[in-house]
């Protein structure tokens, strides 16, 4: 049994087993955990984001179905957390008629970014940037106490 | 410049085997072509077009495998190439319920064919790109004829729309779209002013008097893949 599972335990019991059921404590669990997550830009080089803008994923392993689907917020930006996959992850961004895509190739040492950004003319200022915010695997689980009116274990 | 085009480093496919898969290509040019420019989409200067051809002539095709993917960032594709035999005309107007238009199918090996070049080309009318129909405004009526003698190459990367083109398996099949953007010539009216595709477009309005016009593409860009961008130069 993991400590993240332990620690699960013991929250429910603390929350079921040693308090009268009329005055249940409200026990919230919260998992937090680090990931790497791919984080998009989509603007135009004139500056103006793209808000609001489709988004589709497309995973390595199946490319032709999507993977995921989403909005951009309104200045243009777009997160997600991949699943262990490697390979070729691909992120069209789509709005008013015109579309983009970027590319994450996943694994290995790093991530390699290949972005839309072409350049001649008005048609072409649709521009993606693709970050990669990494972070340390790990999980931590945090359990917290609701104090209610009701709970009587305070 | 197209020799540069048809020069960039790439490998040709070999005779295809039996269990190959196919691509068909398509033209499309939307339902601007098909419908029409009808409110609130109107020319950007406020006209109602009905066509009654479009008239395109395309050449110089060939499908690409690319890897890095290619990103329409130029006028060189390096990929494994898959030409197809040209050049095709075709009525934009006379298309199917999906405003596409079918050039050719042709036998292709399996892959994602993510990047595709072609080129407008004079017909043996003498246009790449012919247009003709009714133009309205405010009880005007007037016939119109515009015709292009322009060759514009493209590079293009991958087909962009609501599914994701051009993964072809074998004995399975695949499409690609040759897409021109109607509304880059004429604007639209339902777009603000200011909008960069108006600020380019021509409008109707300097061919309100009717008749034949010459037409120039130049910095048009008419030419995409679905939603996906092309890099285009004059050939």
């Amino acid at each position: 049994m993991t400590l993240r599972s332990r620690l699960a335990g013991l929250a429910i019991c603390a929350a079921g087993c040693f308090t009268p059921l009329v005055a249940l404590s409200h026990a919230a669990l919260i998992e937090a955990e680090t990931a790497q997550a791919i984080r998009l830009h989509a603007f135009y080089d004139t500056g103006e984001p793209m808000a609001h803008a489709q988004v589709i994923i497309y995973a390595p392993d199946d490319p032709s179905s999507p993977w995921g689907q989403g909005v951009t917020d309104r200045d243009g930006w777009f997160e997600f957390i991949p699943d262990a996959t490697e390979g070729r992850w691909s992120v069209q961004v789509r709005q008013s008629g015109h579309g983009a895509m970027a590319h994450v190739q996943m694994g290995g040492d790093a991530p390699v970014i290949i972005t839309a950004s072409g350049t001649q003319s008005w048609l072409q200022r649709m521009v993606m940037v693709a970050l990669v915010a990494w972070g340390a695997l790990g999980t931590a689980l945090f359990v917290l106490r609701k104090k209610g009116r009701s709970d009587a274990s305070a | 410049m197209m020799k540069s085009l048809i020069g960039a480093a790439c490998l040709t496919l070999a005779p295809l085997s039996l269990s190959a898969g196919s691509l068909t290509l398509f033209a499309s040019g939307e339902d601007l072509a098909t419908e029409g420019f009808n409110a609130p989409k109107l020319t950007k200067d406020g006209w109602a077009l009905a066509f009654t051809r479009i008239t395109a002539t395309f050449d110089q095709i060939t499908a690409w495998q690319t890897d890095p993917p290619f990103m329409a960032d130029g006028a060189e594709i390096t990929g494994t190439a898959l030409p197809f035999d040209g050049p095709f005309t075709v009525d934009l107007v006379d298309a199917d319920e999906d405003d596409l238009v079918e050039l050719t199918t042709i036998a292709a090996p399996a892959g994602h064919f993510n990047a595709l070049s072609w080129a407008l080309v004079p017909g043996d009318d003498g246009f790449s790109l012919a247009f003709e129909g009714i133009a309205r405004k405010d009880g005007q009526e007037v016939a119109f004829s515009l015709r292009s003698a322009d060759s514009v190459a493209h590079a293009c990367g991958e087909y962009l729309g609501d599914v994701r083109k051009g993964f072809v398996t074998e004995n399975a099949a695949a499409d690609l779209e040759i897409t021109l953007h109607l509304d880059h010539l004429f604007g639209r009216a339902d777009k603000a002013e200011d909008d960069e595709m108006n600020l380019e477009a021509i409008g109707f309005e300097p061919f309100a008097a009717g008749g034949e016009f010459d037409l120039s593409l130049e910095g048009l860009h008419l030419g995409h893949v679905g939603e996906g961008h092309c890099y285009d130069f004059a050939l």
